[in-house]
């Protein structure tokens, strides 16, 4: 095309001249002199550059030229007003780089694929009891494992952790136990090696273990002939088959080691622990609807099979992206459609300026229409002017979010799954190539098409004097939704804030300062005996006790904020057994100084004392939710109930357990989660089972003196003890509950951050409006004056507009906050999200900062000197 | 120019020009200028093409292919373009004329109704 354009256009110059000269030469004939003849032609030709332009145009992709043209221009302009572009191009990025930051984390912990095999096509299973969603027991996989036909591979895992020992020091490694189908489910090849054989899944045979790159590449120094050596874990020696890549990571577990589960007989018919993650690939053109109808019919058949066991039990089929992401996407939508609001103020901010501008410029524009440029052309102009702006907004908000991403991966909360990912890459930049190019238009639409709208005689002839009602409305009217938007953003920061304060004055239900935690893991070999375990941690226990600078110590199976417990179902004296009759409680192993050590308060009865063993009375304590469930109105102290164990006659044979005290509730699961009903049992008559449960694993809880944390003596104190056994996670108790709270707290600090932003905007938003004004009608303040009016009537006349302003903005803000907020309730603790103190709160604040925004330019007006400002024209 | 010339002259629309060329080089390929003066001589001057907007006009043209552009000597002998139409264009110009004479019959009956109704 433009080869022939090139050719097409070649002669025109000369055609043109060569037609004029025509044209003088018939003049001259009509009897015209040279001058006159010439002068003829040309006016008769017309306008020989536009004849040009338009010839040209036929031919060219005009818009683009004009585009890079109109660029250009507009960057001419913005440099002919600094204080404008500089002003503009913050407020652009601001906007902008908040929304690049935000999305570019939601799309690494969101949006992006799970490091899989379509990703999309791998379930999730679960148990649906009550409104529990448990893992499922063994017994209940194997039969699903048998009986369904929706997928093409299922397998099972747990998590588990291991000692490992290495020659340094034993440490502690995360890790999963995982069924045959494992690697294959998720569709991920190992590195090197192989994953596991079926041969290898089954009970006696599963001595093998599949590493991650990241241990291969770490603590195995990379070792190229690590296929076919040997690792000791919890004191067992396990082959390397295999290392799996080190973006493999199906669960977001962090995972380093799979080994196989390898079912015992006796585990593949236990329908009663339910415990298990299932993962299942559909089968080709099968739904996940379909696989969900085909569970719930086999759960059918299964609560027949078990009635005890599986007794109101079915199956829950979930994408897997959901079920490991869900919970994320709440905040990060509330965090996203935060900077979406923010973006608006900002593009209304610029579009302000704009419009302003835009009087100033109405000359200019007419100038450029009378010699020819129709409005389309201008229109196109003025928006590529807003495109640089909006390109040089985009850069300063890339940059902004380069620094805000590093500093959210940072200090980031550490328990959102891939956050660490998080990074500018080229989808962040088509995001924010896209975002600067909507708001470019955005703000630059309404100011373009007013400028064009405006008829020539009328911009030559009004002087800067007077002001077009118009244009003044849609300033007036982009300042309301400012201070709306605003105010929204206002309102669900301060829920969030109010709702922190309110969880971060909540008494936890224990003493915590100089209170240190540390989890000790006892490996099955070595400290399978019961007796053993029990008798390792009483002496574990002693021994810190007597460490210096301890005041006492206690073993706890799972420290308050430590995350986990077990589940148990409750049978009350006098009550049926029956599944439904049970009371779900949360299960404590404790050593007899737990109560006294962590100082959680005795409501009624004893704690529990070393004379409470196996050959006395089985006692319990529990908390004071669990006794107002069970007892309600009544003394608990003395009454019984049947828990965690089955009599020598079998499984219906109650083993009963005494309360002989009644302990306040502890915040065990976080500050901000609903208490749950918990019942203690001493360590010297936890039933054997329960080692199991616990996974042979329990908390060191120690009181200090206060100072700094003793990690090396507790080390030494547990490895003196049992030799390779490591403490692990130690730290203080108010270190544990604040990063219990880091997540709430990093969401509400970033909410509180994009309302402030928001705040000063619209503070702009209304000072500029009011300047402007001011500005505007020097000459009409500066009559009224001359007529009589006083300083404080001008004064109050320029604030009464800018209370009009704030409050319509507040009207239509509250209204949109009270339906807004809703998104938020689930976040809220003790505040609900039409809470009346918020929202008085924040109007005030907003009021206050808008009243301190139009003082000034108030006062502006009352120093107008009327001689002056009728002169002014 | 007084305003009284300027009112007695119809200013031309774009499709109206295309038109007044095509028919034009019917009679055969002409330069620019002999075709701005051939539509001025054969309307007696009431048309008045401002000469300049020819070159728009032919180029949209030649881009639609209804006409094409080569090489000649004019009568003095002086080496001009010459436009020609093509046989595309001449069927345009066919389905144009028609078209134009169905408008200029219709808006003719909606001065004149009365010079059809009465005797």
């Amino acid at each position: 095309m433009s080869g022939r354009r090139a050719r097409m256009l070649e002669g025109l110059d000369q055609d043109i001249r060569e037609h004029i000269e025509r044209e003088t030469q018939d003049n001259i004939e009509r009897g015209m002199t040279p001058e006159e003849a010439a002068y003829a032609a040309r006016r008769k030709f017309g306008n020989v550059t536009q004849v040009k332009e338009d010839t040209r145009n036929v031919w060219s992709v005009v818009w683009f030229e004009q585009l890079v043209e109109d660029m250009y221009f507009g960057l001419r302009m913005l440099r002919k007003n600094p204080s404008f572009a500089v002003v503009a191009v913050l407020t652009l990025a601001l906007g902008i780089g908040a929304n690049a930051a935000i999305f570019s984390v939601m799309d690494a912990v969101l949006l992006r694929p799970l490091a899989m095999e379509e990703p999309s096509r791998v379930m999730y299973v679960q148990e649906q009891w009550r409104d529990l969603r448990p893992g499922l027991s063994v017994g209940n996989f194997h039969d699903l494992e048998q009986e369904s036909t929706s997928f093409a591979k299922l397998c099972a895992s747990n998590s588990a952790s291991f000692n490992f020992a290495t020659p340094e020091a034993p440490e502690r490694v995360q890790g999963e136990l995982a069924s045959g189908e494992y690697f294959a489910t998720f569709g991920v090849r190992p590195l090197v090696g192989r994953g596991f054989t079926p041969e290898e899944d089954k009970a006696g045979h599963g001595q093998v273990v599949v590493i991650s790159e990241r241990l291969w590449r770490g603590r195995l120094h990379e070792d190229s002939g690590i296929v076919g050596q040997s690792l000791v874990l919890n004191g067992a020696r396990y082959t390397v088959v295999g290392v799996m890549p080190k973006s493999f990571d199906p669960l977001l577990s962090g995972s380093d080691l799979w080994l196989p589960e390898a079912f015992t007989p006796t585990q593949l018919a236990d329908h009663d622990n339910h415990y298990l993650s299932v993962m299942g690939r559909l089968k080709d053109g099968v739904s996940p609807a379909r696989a969900q109808a085909e569970l719930s019919a086999i759960a059918d058949g299964l609560r027949q099979k078990y009635p005890i066991d599986d007794k109101d039990r079915s199956f829950r089929v979930t994408p897997l992206t959901t079920a490991l992401l869900g919970d994320q996407r709440l905040v990060l939508r509330m965090l996203l459609g935060s900077v979406g609001l923010l973006l608006l103020i900002a593009c209304a901010n610029v579009a302000n300026l704009q419009l302003a501008r835009a009087r100033s410029r109405q000359k200019e524009i007419a100038l450029r229409a009378a010699v020819g440029a129709s409005p389309q052309r201008i229109v196109r102009q003025l928006l590529a002017e807003n495109v640089v702006l909006g390109l040089f907004g985009g850069v300063g908000g890339v940059l902004l979010a380069y620094w805000g991403v590093a500093w959210v991966v940072a200090h980031g909360p550490a328990d959102v799954p891939r956050l660490q990912q998080t990074a500018i890459d080229a989808r962040t930049l088509a995001f924010a190539c896209a975002v600067t190019l909507f708001s470019s238009l955005l703000f630059g639409l309404a100011p373009a098409l007013r400028s064009a709208s405006v008829r020539l005689s009328e911009a030559f002839k009004g002087g800067a004097g007077t002001s077009s009602g118009g244009s003044d409305r849609l300033r007036s009217g982009l300042v309301v939704g400012e201070v709306a938007l605003a105010l929204m953003l206002m309102v669900g920061a301060g829920l969030l804030i109010r709702s922190a304060l309110l969880v971060s004055r909540l008494d936890p239900g224990f003493d915590t300062p100089n209170l240190v935690v540390g989890r000790v893991g006892l490996s099955e070999t070595g400290y399978h005996d019961p007796t053993v375990a029990r008798q390792t941690f009483e002496g574990i226990l002693k021994a810190a006790s007597a460490l210096p600078g301890v005041k006492s110590a206690a073993v706890v199976s799972r420290a308050p904020l430590a995350g986990g417990g077990s589940s148990n179902g409750l049978l009350v004296e006098g009550r049926e057994f029956d599944l439904a009759n049970l009371v779900d409680a949360q299960l404590q192993v404790v050593s007899p100084s737990y109560v006294s050590t962590v100082r959680v308060p005795l409501k009624a009865g004893r704690d529990f004392t070393p004379q409470d063993t196996r050959e006395r009375t089985l006692v319990t304590l529990v908390n004071q939710t669990l006794a107002r469930s069970m007892w309600p109105g009544q003394d608990p102290v003395g009454k019984r109930f049947a828990c965690c164990e089955s009599g020598p006659k079998g499984r219906m044979d109650p083993v009963w357990h005494e309360v002989v005290g009644v302990v306040a509730d502890v915040r065990a699961w976080g500050l901000d989660r609903q208490v749950a009903p918990e019942f203690y049992l001493p360590l010297a008559q936890m039933p054997a089972n329960a080692w199991d449960w616990i996974g042979r694993t329990m908390d060191l809880v120690v009181r200090t003196e206060g100072g700094a944390i003793p990690v090396h003596e507790l080390q030494t104190t547990v490895a003196s003890v049992a030799p390779g056994i490591p403490i692990y996670h130690v730290s203080s108790m108010q270190n544990n509950i604040s990063s219990s709270l880091e997540r709430s707290h990093f969401d509400t600090m970033l909410l509180a951050i994009f309302a402030a932003t928001a705040l000063l905007l619209s503070t702009i938003g209304i000072y500029g409006v009011l300047s402007y004004t001011v500005a505007q009608r020097t000459r009409d303040i500066g009559i009224r004056m001359t007529l009589g009016a006083t300083r404080t009537q001008v004064m109050r006349n320029v604030l009464t507009y800018g209370a009009r302003l704030t409050g319509l903005g507040l009207l239509a803000g509250l209204g949109a906050a009270l339906v807004g907020t809703r998104v938020l309730s689930s976040l809220l603790y003790g505040v609900r999200s039409t809470d009346a103190i918020t929202f008085a709160a924040v109007s005030a604040v907003l009021v206050a900062v808008a009243l301190i925004a139009s003082y000034i330019p108030a006062r502006r007006a009352t120093r107008v000197d009327p001689m002056v400002a009728l002169r002014h024209e | 120019m007084s305003t009284k010339e300027q009112r007695e002259r119809i200013e031309l629309l774009q499709g109206t020009l295309d038109l007044l060329i095509l028919r034009t080089l019917r009679w055969g390929p002409a330069h620019g200028h002999a075709i701005a003066k051939a539509i001025e001589f054969r309307s007696e001057d009431v048309l008045q093409v401002e000469q300049g907007s020819l070159y728009p006009a032919l180029h949209r043209l030649i881009k639609r292919k209804w006409i094409a552009v080569e090489e000649g000597t004019s009568e003095n002998n002086r080496r001009a373009k010459f436009y020609r139409l093509t046989n595309q264009g001449r069927r345009q110009l066919e389905v144009e004329t028609s078209k134009w004479d169905k408008l200029a019959g219709a808006i003719a009956r909606i001065l004149r109704p009365t010079e059809e109704g009465e005797p």
